[in-house]
């Protein structure tokens, strides 16, 4: 897949939608390289205990999978400029991610802003008031 | 618990070497068993791990501040990322209380981070969270 060149992108463009199932394997994976090995990630019992459905994923795992969606819409990780949101509904092990996004704006430097969201298969939307910058070749 | 007085505390994590190897660990584990898509470059949330962790683990280990981790929920989280980080590139990061707020017993603590790689002067992400702190049960 080619990047979108600024010219080619307008308002209303859909990021190329991104999902991917996310497993217990995962989790335990991305607890070892972040060094966030809280036990509501990886422990059942104790995320039971504090009133969760089981393990949750953690929330900067899922960031960092919108993060690659839009990346890799705009043609690698160096053109990812910014990227926030806000952890609305926990992912579940064996949840399926889906992230989508929207160009709300480019500027002249060639600078695209664009709304971002990801669902779970389940129907939550658990990452909110998503905004991302990307720069676009010109 | 923490409080208004907190405000303004600052934590500082110099000297945070990105490490190749933990790099590609966290593209590979934000990869699943899908292939590594960019496997030359630092994935961009590694930021989690040079500036986020090494300054939060200040934060929640403050004993005036008395963060109760067993009720800890990350809830926003924003990141700029003004220059790319390399393997080899050494980062100085920082962070700073900026808000505290109490509502229906739960307690939202700001924080804004700022890393910087000292060789070049270079800001390499700047970076805000949310961390809702909910009253024991």
């Amino acid at each position: 897949m080619t990047a979108p060149t600024a010219s080619e992108v307008a308002i209303g463009d859909s990021v190329t939608p991104f999902s991917r199932t996310v497993t217990q394997e995962q989790i335990n994976a991305y607890a070892d390289a972040s060094g966030d090995h809280n036990p509501i990630h990886v422990d059942p019992d104790f995320a039971r205990s504090v009133g969760l459905p089981g393990t949750i994923a953690h929330g900067l795992l899922e960031m960092g999978i919108l993060a690659e969606a839009v990346a890799a819409w705009a043609g690698g990780n160096a053109n990812l400029l910014s990227l926030s949101c806000r952890f609305s509904k926990p992912l579940l092990p064996g949840d399926t991610i889906i992230c989508t996004g929207t160009v709300v704006s480019v500027d002249d430097a060639g600078t695209a802003t664009l709304e971002v969201v990801a669902s779970s298969d389940r129907g939550d939307r658990v990452l909110t008031n998503g905004r991302a910058t990307v720069r676009l070749s010109r | 618990m923490p409080d208004q007085s907190h405000v303004g505390r600052r934590y500082s994590a110099p000297g945070q070497r990105i490490a190749s190897e933990a790099a590609r660990a966290m593209a590979r584990a934000i990869a699943g068993d899908d292939p590594v898509r960019d496997g030359d470059a630092v994935p961009p949330t590694f930021a989690a791990v040079y500036c986020l962790g090494p300054t939060l683990a200040q934060l929640f280990a403050d004993p005036e501040v008395g963060i109760d981790l067993a009720g800890l929920i990350h809830g926003e989280q924003s990141f700029e990322w003004p220059a790319a980080v390399h393997p080899g590139d050494v980062i100085d990061a920082t962070a700073e209380i900026t808000g505290i707020d109490t509502k229906r017993g739960m307690t939202f603590v700001r924080l804004a981070m700022e890393a910087i790689r000292p060789a070049d002067q270079a800001v390499v992400c700047r970076a805000t969270s949310l961390m809702i702190v909910r009253a024991p049960a």
